[in-house]
């Protein structure tokens, strides 16, 4: 797809990209710009998320409402950040898919208004492509063997053969959706994301409580642990507000579970991503996806790489968590490349 | 960690490391102690290969501890079974569930994926069979490999089919079938020629026809991207299967049409 192993056509002179990004629970506008030097420059990178209550997730029909609400504002913020305005944009790069069906054809109805507007060509991203990509740039990796773990996305994907190619992945539900999940039952906040309170309370808890290990070859399972967990909730043993006075040693604590849920699911991707290097060959592991910010993920692989006499890369939450700016990059890649979206085709896809 | 190393740490660190997985370290080692053996004890029974699965720094000590135990313990479970029903697999020599070591039967033979011409290994994730091909061979080369061993390409399929067979009788799958997993043994070696299934490492029990469908469907994707001109070859070891599982064969082939229109996952629509 996007091949960068060939080397891209030099440019001479700087090309600007407007990307939106509105595939799940965020609105993001951002705009790259390449050099003809072969740099390349974060103009601006603007997002908004829309938050339910603690114990909701977010619906679809209230999500698309936030994003067609926040677009306009979200990208005019980009536009002023930047210091550009519509007229200097070389292409409108839009998230194609995949995500959740009505939030993204929302964000695709704006992209389409724009382009007609402003008479600028169409480009549609893939966006696993556009994480991945981003984290390329951002870390400078070349070969990496990718884990992108989101909300949506469990894969492990490294390049092969002129493509991008998933080795190993989930077998059902993705694992930001098992921790987000959890935070419903233990009521965690979703402010700023549930991960992110879950990875808070993670720290203090100290008892490995035993789940179930599912890793089949280079693929997850991990609807069952997400079962499992629920359980020790129902258990006697279960302290929702924390030990009182006249307990023992022997009790749970939403804290241990938060600690023995990512010690468990994490190494399991650590394992899946470890069995795809050895198979590839690669020394490289990129974390990309919104669980990818986690830092015990990533001190995680950054363990298991070292021991391969290797490097993990990762990114922090403005490029890790779905972003404008890595549809722009993605997708002005491929519009160097010659790729343009054109308006009949502009469509999105939930897969 | 204690003061004093256990016994099968020592044996491991008088051994010979022959190769390196994402798991496990394999280790070619020679029981010296000739107290202990029979006097009948030829040399091929002293010289045991070793897998250790070796502690990931990465995970929770208690969680990496009960993982590799367990691990060890079904890949042990997996090959007695095997052992019991009749299929030729490695036999155990020991097993050390809380080191993580499991030592077997030395095989004096190569894989079948060398045999066939599949080149020198990738980086697959354990690699069992002693002898790793070093180097390039051409297509000549390959006709001698096979008539060392006194087989033709054909009875060599017949007896991958047999064989695999025989282990999904006994309700065992491998789930990890590929070429580089069987090895032949050596014509000259005392049991004699036979196909020896290897790496039980991601084996369970199944009665189920989808998962033995399954572990067909992976062989003949391993088949088809390693060996040029696979379609014959696997035909042949269908053949066989077919005649090893009896009146199974009707529900498992229907269900192996199935899983390659639909690839090893099931769908997960809805």
């Amino acid at each position: 797809m996007l091949a960068q192993l060939i080397s891209i056509s030099s440019i001479e002179r700087p090309y600007v990209a407007l990307g939106l990004e509105g595939s799940a629970n965020k609105f993001g506008a951002g705009i790259i710009r390449h050099d003809p030097d072969g740099s390349t420059h974060v103009l601006s990178n603007v997002r908004h998320t829309y938050i339910t209550p603690p114990g909701e997730g977010f619906q679809p029909r209230d999500t698309a409402l936030h994003h067609r609400e926040w677009a306009l504002t979200v990208i005019n913020e980009a536009l002023k950040k930047a210091v550009v305005s519509m007229h200097d944009i070389d292409c409108i790069c839009f998230t194609k898919g995949p995500g959740m069906g009505a939030p993204l054809v929302s964000v695709a109805l704006v992209a389409r208004t724009l382009s007609l507007l402003y008479r600028k060509p169409l480009v549609g991203v893939n966006h696993c492509v556009g994480h991945i990509e981003m984290g390329r740039q951002i870390t400078g990796t070349q070969n990496p063997v990718v884990l992108y773990v989101s909300g949506g996305n469990t894969q492990v994907i490294a390049y092969s053969q002129q493509c991008y190619r998933i080795f190993g992945e989930t077998l059902d539900i993705a694992v930001g959706n098992c921790l987000d999940r959890f935070a419903r039952v233990i009521n965690l906040s979703n402010d700023p994301s549930p991960g992110y309170n879950i990875e808070q309370e993670a720290k203090k808890g100290k008892r490995l409580l035993p789940l179930p290990y599912a890793t089949k070859g280079m693929d997850v399972s991990l609807s069952g642990i997400l079962t499992s967990i629920e359980a020790y909730t129902a258990d006697k043993r279960f302290r929702p507000d924390g030990p009182s006075a006249e307990d023992g040693e022997d009790i749970i604590t939403p804290q241990d579970l938060c600690f023995s849920l990512q010690e468990t699911v994490f190494a399991m991707l650590v394992e899946i991503t470890e069995r795809a290097m050895a198979h590839i060959g690669s020394r490289d592991a990129l974390i990309v996806g919104g669980v990818g910010c986690n830092e015990r993920l990533q001190e995680m692989m950054g363990i298991m790489s070292r021991e391969r006499g290797g490097n993990v890369f990762a990114t922090d939450e403005r490029f890790c968590i779905d972003n404008g700016i890595m549809i722009a990059q993605a997708g002005l890649l491929s519009f160097r490349m010659g790729f343009e979206t054109p308006l009949a085709k502009s469509t999105c896809t939930q897969r | 960690m204690s003061e004093t190393k256990s016994a099968s740490l020592r044996l491991l660190e008088a051994s010979e490391k022959i190769s390196q997985g994402a798991e496990a370290k394999i280790y070619r080692t020679q029981l010296h102690d000739p107290v202990s053996l029979s006097e009948s004890t030829t040399d091929g029974d002293r010289v045991l290969l070793l897998k250790h699965r070796f502690h990931k720094q990465y995970r929770h000590p208690s969680l990496d501890a009960s993982l590799t135990k367990s691990r060890i313990a079904g890949e042990a479970r997996a090959l007695i079974k095997c052992l019991r029903s009749g299929v030729n697999v490695p036999g155990i020599r020991m097993v050390d569930a809380t080191e993580g070591i499991l030592g077997i039967e030395w095989i004096d033979g190569k894989s079948v994926r060398f045999l066939l011409g599949g080149g020198a290994e990738d980086d697959e994730e354990v690699i069992e069979d002693g002898d790793v091909p070093e180097g390039e061979d051409d297509e000549a080369e390959d006709e001698d490999l096979l008539k060392e061993y006194g087989v033709s390409e054909d009875a060599l399929m017949n007896m991958i089919g047999t064989e695999i067979a025989k282990m999904h009788q006994a309700d065992t799958i491998h789930g990890d079938l590929t070429t580089s997993n069987m090895m032949l043994r050596h014509p000259s070696s005392p049991k004699g020629l036979q196909l020896v299934l290897i790496d039980f490492g991601l084996a369970y029990m199944s009665t189920l026809v989808e998962d033995k469908a399954v572990d067909l469907y992976v062989l003949e994707r391993a088949f088809s991207s390693t060996h040029p001109a696979s379609e014959p070859l696997f035909a042949g070891v269908l053949k066989a299967y077919e005649k090893g599982v009896g009146k199974n064969w009707t529900a498992i082939s229907r269900r192996l049409e199935d899983v390659r229109l639909r690839g090893r996952k099931r769908s997960m629509v809805g």
